[in-house]
């Protein structure tokens, strides 16, 4: 009778807790979004199996001596996995538009906005009943709006690891949502006139530009902002072993093999965050409303640079293409070009939203570097 | 920390921060059109031959391996003629 008794103590069903029940739905929530909606599915995917697998009872997958828990120790507390990514961020991305047109990181400065509001945001929020964030926490929350997963996990991963699981949901949730936050606020920013302007066409960059500009951002952030090394420095090798074009196995690997892998393996760590006790509390509703914020935040003042800009440059600039400055590479630039066309059917701005979008990672991770530099 | 000198420290983080951010892209303006100007002006008028043959470039045969098929080829019809 004991015996049966102590199998059935053993079985989830004895063990379930509603909490960790709740949990679970939130990651078939997750896998459903994945699957049917195609929401950034390479990562909310293995986030919704993560969040199934670490609330599974009995199993303790999350504790210590448990496969997710070693994952997540060896990846995201290492902060190796997010900057593993950077490097294939890095071999994927083209900086031509942004060389030719380097006036481009200005849009990507504005729209950084979005961080540093939110951050004054989730301060403000501590006003309401049952918010405590310190600032440590409203800076890991204010990442979110620098549209970039893997810098958002990275700084919360250090800043506050308590609330990386809802950050790492609510940043890769609303980069999916990017095309429906984006247009109105585009809209509601620029006149018809504004969102027709016709855009000269870029030069051609050579290869040799191409192989200095990463050696360059490197130098440059090594002298003046060492904190953002991390992220700059990965990115910087994914992008030189791109353009120097005598390492062509090495950028396939970071682009295909290594970035595949560790995204499995990020996913899962992220999940592993989505336990019942840290995801189930009014901070997350903090967090899901902040980072929606810093989303519109940095999309109206990226917008806002670009009709000031439009202003005063002598080639014309159109001030749609501001939005780009969030990152979010390449969903934003999309974004852009479909917003341009509905309003003239000839205008192509893909090219030149790709400057401040890249401009945009650029920027993030730059202000990730200042937020480790002042609040770490 | 009582929430208004928290909300202090947050607007110095926050002017800091973009001060920083756009100062930092600033430089790097600079120091881009620097370079762009530099590599146009001490790099010879583009080389064309990356261009010349695309075709054969795409499909991986060596220009020197052609050279041989071609010669080849035509030793082979001097043979037979």
């Amino acid at each position: 009778m004991e015996g049966i008794l102590n199998l059935w103590n053993a079985t989830g069903i004895a063990n379930f807790t509603i909490p960790s029940l709740i949990m679970i739905a939130v990651g078939c929530l997750l896998l459903f979004l994945a699957i049917a909606k195609g929401f950034e599915p390479l990562l909310l995917l293995p986030i919704g199996f993560g969040a199934i697998l670490t609330n599974v009872p009995v199993a303790g997958l999350s504790d210590p001596g448990g496969l997710l828990y070693y994952v997540y120790y060896v990846g995201i507390d290492t902060g190796i996995f997010p900057l593993l990514i950077f490097m294939g961020v890095g071999a994927l991305t083209d900086f031509s538009a942004l060389i030719a047109n380097p006036r481009m990181l200005l849009l990507g400065a504005a729209a950084q906005f979005g961080i540093f509001a939110t951050l004054f945001g989730a301060i403000l929020l501590n006003y309401v009943p049952g918010f405590e964030f310190t600032l440590q926490d409203a800076s890991a929350i204010a990442i979110i709006g620098g549209a970039d997963g893997p810098t958002a996990i990275f700084l919360a991963s250090k800043l506050a690891p308590d609330l990386l699981g809802a950050i790492a949901v609510a940043a890769y949730s609303y980069m999916a949502l990017v095309p429906i936050i984006q247009p109105p606020i585009m809209r509601a920013l620029t006149t018809p006139e504004e969102r027709q302007i016709k855009m000269p066409e870029l030069r051609k960059v050579s290869k040799k530009e191409k192989i200095i500009f990463p050696l360059m951002v490197l130098s440059l952030t090594a002298m003046f902002l060492p904190a953002a090394i991390p992220l700059v420095g990965m990115f910087c090798l994914g992008n030189l072993m791109r353009e120097s074009g005598v390492v062509d196995r090495l950028s396939n690997s970071a682009q295909n093999e290594i970035i595949n892998v560790t995204t499995i393996f990020l996913g899962l760590a992220v999940g592993s965050k989505l336990a019942a006790d840290k995801f189930l509390t009014v901070e997350t509703i903090g967090i899901l409303v902040l980072g929606a914020l810093a989303f519109a935040v940095g999309t109206a003042s990226g917008v806002f640079m670009a009709k000031g800009l439009n202003r005063i440059s002598k080639t014309p600039i159109n001030p749609l293409i501001g939005a780009a400055g969030v990152s979010a590479v390449p969903m934003a630039a999309r974004v852009v070009n479909k917003v341009g066309l509905e309003s003239n059917p000839h205008n192509f701005l893909l090219m030149h939203a790709m400057g401040p979008n890249v401009a945009g990672v650029l920027g993030s991770a730059v202000a990730a570097g200042i937020l480790l530099a002042l609040v770490g | 920390m009582d929430i208004g000198a928290l909300l202090t420290t947050a607007g110095n983080l926050m002017l800091t921060g973009m001060v920083g951010v756009f100062v930092f892209l600033s430089i790097l303006i600079g120091a881009v059109t620097l370079m762009s100007n530099l590599v146009t002006r001490f790099s010879e008028p583009d080389v064309a031959t990356p261009v010349k043959s695309p075709s054969f470039k795409s499909q991986g045969v060596p220009n020197e391996h052609i050279a041989a098929i071609s010669a080849a080829i035509a030793q082979y019809k001097s043979n037979n003629n």
